[in-house]
């Protein structure tokens, strides 16, 4: 192969070859350029593409566009992760028992005046709901009405109202271990929170007891007693 | 784009070697690079190098579709002469561009696009949009019928 190449490098017909195209190129390179299209030669900057800049690239609609987009993604994600991080078990029902205690008006509850803490007794005689214990934190308050009722879950609930706050007691089951059948018990207060509404719950012998009312957790947290979270 | 890609003098040179008219060679210079100049401050400039090549190929071409169009006659070829590179010194640069601008497409582009040394095979190639066979017939024919005209110009002529 190279000796073919090197054969036809030296034969005339290539070195004629050769002549030719190099003489035609410089007779086209002696093609005089129009002055008014010369201008141009000037002004090469106008043809030449833009350089990025950072500001370009983040005014990029495009750009802005994914941005805006990825933040928002961002932001969903970031607030579905502390809501999970504020899991607890228990906190599906408790947060249902959020948008209950939004509902309720005064009249759907029997009226009862008593002390918080002696209801324990007529959940027990009268409805046969064992350990339904209000907290020590919460016993001394005047009670307005009470109910018992079934969840959509087919759980007992019992309901309390009482006159300090406007505020509202919820006793309801615990989450159970789905295999074992185990109380899935956690330590101290943990808040949920729902449109408004502001609910501290504690676990006790297999039973959530919930306080609620429409504030902030701060507006709870003088009441509550112990570790809160 | 480099500067090596965007050379203009070579890019009029092209459009007049298409032309083989100096007038009609700058209006297709000049509009190219205007529009050059408007998608640039729109930053639509396309990004594969020889654009502006590859874009006044179609208005040259654009350009001489209603021209008188060349017969399609059998051309005479000759085998290149030892005193070739001679004989085309003696030529003006527009004589040269006519006869170029009067070859068939292809064969039009691939001479005009060859012989402004600017190009490398593959870039001629890709502007010109051929394959390697196509462009390799193309200048081999086109070599042979310029030593063909020049052998006729030069026999015509009176002896100085």
């Amino acid at each position: 192969m190279r000796a073919a190449v090197s054969r036809e490098d030296s034969s005339d017909e290539f070195v004629n070859q050769q002549n030719f195209d190099r003489a035609v190129a410089e007779l086209i390179r002696l093609v005089p350029i129009p002055p008014e299209s010369a201008e141009w030669f000037l002004d090469k900057e106008a043809i030449r593409a833009p350089r990025w800049t950072w500001r370009k690239i983040v005014l990029n609609p495009a750009v802005l566009a994914i941005s805006i987009a990825l933040v928002v993604i961002a932001g969903v994600f970031a607030f579905h992760l502390l809501d999970r991080l504020n899991d607890f078990p228990g906190s599906a029902t408790a947060r249902k028992l959020l948008t209950v205690a939004g509902s309720t008006r005064p009249v759907m509850l029997d009226p009862v005046s008593a002390e918080a803490g002696t209801l324990s007794d007529l959940f027990f005689m009268k409805h046969g709901l064992e350990h339904y214990d209000v907290p020590d934190e919460f016993a001394d308050f005047q009670t307005i009405g009470c109910r018992v009722f079934d969840d959509d879950e087919s759980q007992r609930i019992a309901q309390i109202w009482v006159a300090e706050k406007r505020m509202q007691f919820f006793l309801f089951p615990a989450e159970r271990d789905g295999k074992t059948g185990a109380v899935l018990a956690f330590p101290g207060w943990r808040y949920v929170h729902q449109e408004g509404w502001v609910g501290a719950v504690a676990e006790h012998n297999g039973v959530c007891f919930m306080a609620v009312l429409q504030g902030r957790e701060k507006d709870l947290g003088p009441y509550l007693s112990g570790p809160k979270q | 784009m480099s500067d090596q890609k965007q050379n203009l003098p070579q890019l009029y040179r092209f459009c007049f070697l298409m032309l083989g008219d100096s007038r009609k060679a700058q209006e297709v210079f000049n509009t190219t690079l205007r529009e050059a100049a408007v998608r640039a401050a729109q930053g639509e400039l396309p990004r594969e190098p020889f654009w502006l090549f590859r874009e006044a190929r179609w208005r040259c071409l654009e350009a001489s579709k209603t021209d008188l169009q060349p017969e399609s006659l059998e051309i005479e070829e000759h085998d290149i002469a030892p005193q070739a590179a001679l004989q085309i010194k003696q030529l003006e640069p527009a004589q040269l561009a006519i006869w170029i601008s009067a070859a068939p497409d292809p064969q039009r582009t691939a001479l005009a696009l060859f012989y402004l040394d600017e190009f490398n095979y593959l870039e001629i190639l890709d502007i010109a949009e051929l394959k390697l066979s196509a462009l390799s017939r193309c200048l081999l024919q086109g070599r042979r019928q310029l030593q063909a005209w020049l052998d006729a110009k030069h026999s015509g002529a009176p002896e100085v």
